[in-house]
């Protein structure tokens, strides 16, 4: 907020020079010291910013702030006793097995559909974008899951994992017992499968739209040189896509650690025992069904600093995209 | 990027101290007011009950031009209750909400959520002239009434007659009284290969799945005690330890199924038998032939005696209401002897009232399949009314998961540990 | 793979090459397509059958039953409506304001907008499970704007991958075509309207696509803000039928999947009309004009 107050002792000259736009250099550089190089930027960014402010910012603070507080929600008028309770909510949410199990296990499906995630939908995207017939067709049908309303595809998913499902049909004498599902060692692993598998049409879409991008001359002057299909998909298209592969990386993780509607309704509340409890589904639990959201914001904030760390090392990793 | 979260998070705490803390101050919200007007209320959206509720309230507006009441629909399942605490939080709660869940009242109420019936004049006296001894489970730890006692759906099990018929087994007086009697029915049931299963309820682990496998063989087998009672955890006890073997057996011989069905398992043939209210007739509808027992205890009581879960759905009248009196009015109104016979009528749910077989002889003449129903509703067990109800089921929910439906756990260390934590959880409310 | 591999002096990918593409794409297609097949199946059974041969279709068990069902209790034409309006205006506000952050965060140099990306950033970390009651209360509370439309716009009205997204893009066109733009004397918006727009039609597409999926499956939001049957979309209507359906219907399952393919199908139908627009925009062409 102090960014937009003026940052100079002499406040109101200084502002006036700059509203009329006269060409006094100190102004000039003053106000390109304030505001940037481009103040338009600001004026265009603007809607976004109030909207996130209006909308964002105010329950997340809250959120924060009750994290600290023993907090409960009440009816407006109430009165109700909500003291200060430092790292209470920490230390109640660190010592709960339940919580570390629940990290833990979100931890198994990043490891799982983040790779999975970036690389099938770079292959099957740069495989799209060279189809010469059928490209709708593909287009359509690798968008369909992502369309299709989670109710229904978690019935078609039971019905192909379920004990007597078609998988397991297929699968004959190998198939796992307990089957997938109820099977504390694959059901995160499965449902790392499924939302693989339900969000790839998003992913590349996004690919598409880079690989689009990519410069033909590009693909030309490679094959000049004498590059086969396999060496310029490495030499051109990964390093031309990689904004995309960032941006794919990030969302996916970011999805990822906010999984809810899977375990929720996949394995009917997070089993077996807990297998596939995810830290949003605690959350969900401690603070909409049982009524402590003080605890519930607090293995929140744990999250969302968690992801955060991750996201950070992934651009480290990724090389950033900026340069 | 750290240092622009940072300042992000600094523009954004600026922001709550201008915008502040919007709660807080103002009068309580349990005692009633005396206003009269316009009311609005919820309820539930399946069919059979939003035609009562139309009729309803159709009959209270064409005689209170004045006080009339609109309503809205919510659904009937869990979600119904994050709706309801988002309500409350907001202050935009309406009057009356046809739907209230016993387990989510204790958390409502220290929200300051609901108003309480006995600050009406009359108000206990209503209660407990309409629903006799049962209404005492309804009670909070104070002694008054933050729900008004509504309508119950007795647990009992249902039998599909065709599959009993094809296994050999009697289907007009089953084997299912005793424990062993209703395993070895069970063992029949499968090996005949009528069905997959004997009994297949949800083996998934949300909070209130227990009030419909371990909680209404455990009214029965103790003639009627609540899970926790005087702050304590009662189910460290044989009776437990039976229920709970019970249901171990079931699972770890395959006569009930650890993997959740998708859709109604007693429909699609899938089990031989289920464990249900009433409400369920609807489902079952003209596909299954489908006949009715209490459920069974360890040494087999009679029916007279035995109890089971209500699965009761109350009515609550919230503290945003304006028009408190007037709403008051139309729940006294809505649950008048008429009205409850509608209710029963209608849905084919008990009205949580003493006598309810005497009350409503026609009906059950009409209806001999419910009789069984309306005699259960005589006899029935609701959720504790304690603080932190949903935590309690949740931890007895995990545990209950773990040691009897997957077996990884031993059920005797499973039941001092719930009862344990579930002792810390009472005290803690 | 392995036969281009060996003949990497070839121009063009060999024959082995497109029929493994091809495989891979088809595969890739089946495994995509079943689920929405096995939906419209299930939906057409007259008695559920989940065995595996109930995944093909049984002429003796084929019904509109199901349908009859849905459109007898619910409004269709009034949830669709309001689907539109919800949808439309989420899609309007971010496509607008969603485009102009994403380019100034990406082209634009001024004060605050690492801050600005870092808050875009923040808004995909945080779980919405953290802030759906205290949004609540803000929106319905403070703003006043339980049962209207713009209160179940506003929580969704500028989405911030797709800010995020319509950034990315930005970055990737090559830096010196606006500034040749800028060099001839364009406006900053003119830059915007005449060259970063028709470069990135396709991440435009990708974002409309993207985003009407939020707004359109959404059920919880608009379920809360609105207990006024009149302005909810389909998706909360569906839900309310599928959540009190099995009372009625003949085949619950088959209700539920008949639900989900009346919500899935103008969805998808939209896709199969928009998808050809989603065509390749030549960078090179861009450098000439």
């Amino acid at each position: 907020m102090t960014a937009t107050t003026p940052a100079a002792p002499p406040g109101a000259v200084p502002r006036k020079a700059d509203r009329r736009g006269t060409a006094s250099p100190g102004g000039g550089r003053r106000k390109r010291k304030l505001l940037g190089e481009n103040p338009l930027g600001l004026l265009f960014s603007a809607p976004y910013l109030v909207f996130i402010i209006l909308v964002f910012a105010y329950p997340l603070v809250f959120a924060v702030w009750m994290s600290f507080q023993d907090y409960f929600f009440a009816a407006p008028g109430a009165v109700v006793d909500r003291p200060f309770a430092g790292l209470d909510n920490y230390a109640r949410v660190l010592q709960d097995p339940a919580v570390w199990r629940a990290f833990g296990n979100v931890g198994i499906f990043l490891i799982i559909n983040v790779p999975l995630t970036v690389i099938l939908s770079l292959l099957l995207a740069s495989a799209l974008n060279r189809a010469v017939h059928a490209r709708a067709f593909f287009r359509v049908a690798y968008y369909v899951p992502y369309v299709t309303a989670s109710v229904a595809i978690v019935g078609v998913w039971l019905f192909l994992f379920s004990g007597n499902g078609l998988v397991n049909n297929v699968l004959g004498p190998l198939a796992p017992d307990p089957s997938w599902l109820i099977n504390s060692q694959l059901a995160m692993p499965s449902i790392a499968l499924f939302v693989t598998w339900k969000q790839l049409g998003f992913y590349i879409l996004l690919y598409l739209a880079a690989l689009q991008n990519v410069p033909k001359e590009l693909y030309e002057s490679a094959s000049t040189d004498g590059a086969g299909p396999v060496r310029s998909f490495f030499s051109v298209t990964i390093p031309s896509v990689r904004p995309a592969t960032v941006l794919v990386l990030l969302l996916s993780t970011v999805t990822g650690a906010n999984l809810f509607t899977e375990p929720y309704l996949l394995t009917g509340g997070g089993g077996p025992n807990g297998a596939s409890t995810s830290p949003v589904l605690l959350m969900y639990q401690r603070g909409i069904e049982q009524g402590n959201p003080d605890v519930a914001a607090a293995i929140g904030v744990i999250l969302v600093v968690l992801v955060m760390i991750i996201a950070f090392i992934q651009r480290k990793l990724a090389g950033g995209d900026e340069s | 990027m750290q240092r622009r979260m940072t300042a992000a998070a600094i523009a954004a705490a600026g922001l709550l101290a201008l915008t502040g803390c919007t709660s807080g101050g103002g009068g309580g919200g349990n005692t009633a007011n005396a206003e009269r007007g316009d009311i609005t209320i919820w309820y539930s959206n399946n069919e059979a009950e939003i035609a009562w509720g139309e009729q309803m309230i159709e009959a209270w507006n064409a005689d209170n031009p004045d006080e009339q009441i609109t309503a809205q629909e919510i659904p009937a399942g869990s979600s119904s209750e994050e709706v309801i605490g988002a309500a409350i939080t907001a202050g935009n709660a309406p009057c009356l909400i046809f739907n209230t869940s016993p387990a989510a009242v204790p958390q409502f109420e220290k929200q300051g959520g609901l108003v309480s019936l006995s600050s009406f004049e009359g108000g206990d006296d209503y209660i407990t002239e309409r629903s006799g001894e049962l209404a005492e489970q309804y009670a909070s730890a104070d002694g008054s009434y933050f729900q008004m006692p509504w309508k119950s759906n007795p647990v009992v099990i249902f039998y599909n007659k065709a599959m009993f018929a094809e296994a050999g087994l009697d289907p007009e007086a089953p084997a299912l009284s005793t424990y062993d009697e209703f395993l070895e029915t069970s063992r029949t049931l499968t090996e005949a290969g009528v069905a997959p299963f004997a009994i297949n309820p949800a083996p998934t682990s949300e909070f209130f799945q227990s009030w419909f496998d371990f909680y209404p063989l455990y009214a029965a087998e103790t003639g009627g005690e609540l899970l926790v009672e005087d702050g304590a955890a009662t189910f460290d006890s044989d009776a437990g330890a039976a229920v709970a073997d019970f249901w171990a057996t079931m699972y770890s011989e395959g006569l009930s199924g650890q993997e959740q069905y998708p859709g109604d398992s007693f429909v699609d043939g899938e089990s031989a038998m289920a464990i249900a209210g009433p409400w369920a007739i609807n489902y079952y509808g003209e596909d299954v032939d489908w006949g009715v027992v209490p459920v069974p205890t360890s040494q087999g009581i009679s029916p007279e005696e035995t109890y089971t879960f209500s699965d009761a759905k109350n009515i609550g009248l919230y503290s945003a209401c304006e028009n408190q009196a007037t709403a008051w009015d139309v729940l006294q109104f809505a649950t008048s002897e008429e009205q409850d016979g509608q209710l029963l009528e209608l849905t084919g749910q008990m009205p949580i009232r003493q006598d309810l077989t005497g009350t409503y002889p026609d009906y059950f003449e009409a209806n001999p399949a419910y009789e069984i129903f309306g005699d259960q509703a005589e006899r029935t067990v609701e959720v504790p009314n304690v603080a932190n109800s949903v935590e309690i089921w949740q931890t007895f929910r995990d545990g209950y998961s773990s040691a009897v439906i997957f077996g990884d756990d031993d059920v005797p260390a499973f039941l001092s540990d719930a009862a344990s934590s579930i002792d810390d959880l009472v005290a803690q409310g | 793979m392995s036969a281009t591999v060996a003949t990497p002096k070839r121009e063009k990918p060999g024959r082995g090459g497109t029929v493994l593409r091809g495989v891979v794409l088809i595969a890739g297609a089946l495994v995509f397509l079943f689920p929405f097949y096995y939906m419209v199946i299930g939906s057409l059974q007259r008695t559920p059958d989940s065995s595996v041969t109930g995944a093909f279709p049984n002429i003796a068990n084929l019904t509109l039953d199901n349908y009859e069902a849905i459109n007898s209790r619910i409004g269709l034409l009034t949830g669709l409506v309001n689907s539109g309006i919800f949808t439309g205006g989420v899609i309007l506000g971010t496509v607008v304001f969603g485009m102009l952050a994403g380019y100034t965060l990406s082209v634009l140099q001024w004060r605050g907008r690492g801050v600005t990306f870092a808050l875009a950033l923040l808004v995909q970390v945080v779980p919405f499970q953290l802030l759906m009651i205290p949004l609540y209360v803000l929106i319905a509370r403070d703003y006043g704007l339980a049962d209207t439309h713009l209160g179940m716009i506003l929580p969704f009205l500028i989405n911030s991958t797709a800010v995020i997204i319509f950034r990315q893009y930005f970055l990737q066109v090559p830096k010196e075509l606006f500034d040749a733009a800028r060099i001839d004397g364009a406006s900053e918006l003119r830059v915007l309207w005449n060259v970063a727009i028709p470069l990135v039609r396709p991440a435009l597409l990708t974002v409309i696509l993207i985003t009407f999926i939020g707004p359109w499956n959404e059920f919880l939001w608009p379920f809360l803000i609105t207990k006024d049957a009149s302005l909810q979309p389909l998706a909360v209507s569906l839900a309310n039928y599928i959540s009190s359906v099995a009372a009625s219907a003949a085949n619950p399952s088959g209700a539920v999947l008949a639900g989900a393919v009346v919500l899935a199908a103008p969805a998808v139908a939209l896709f199969i009309v928009f998808q050809r627009y989603f065509t390749s925009t030549d960078i090179g062409s861009g450098v000439k004009g």
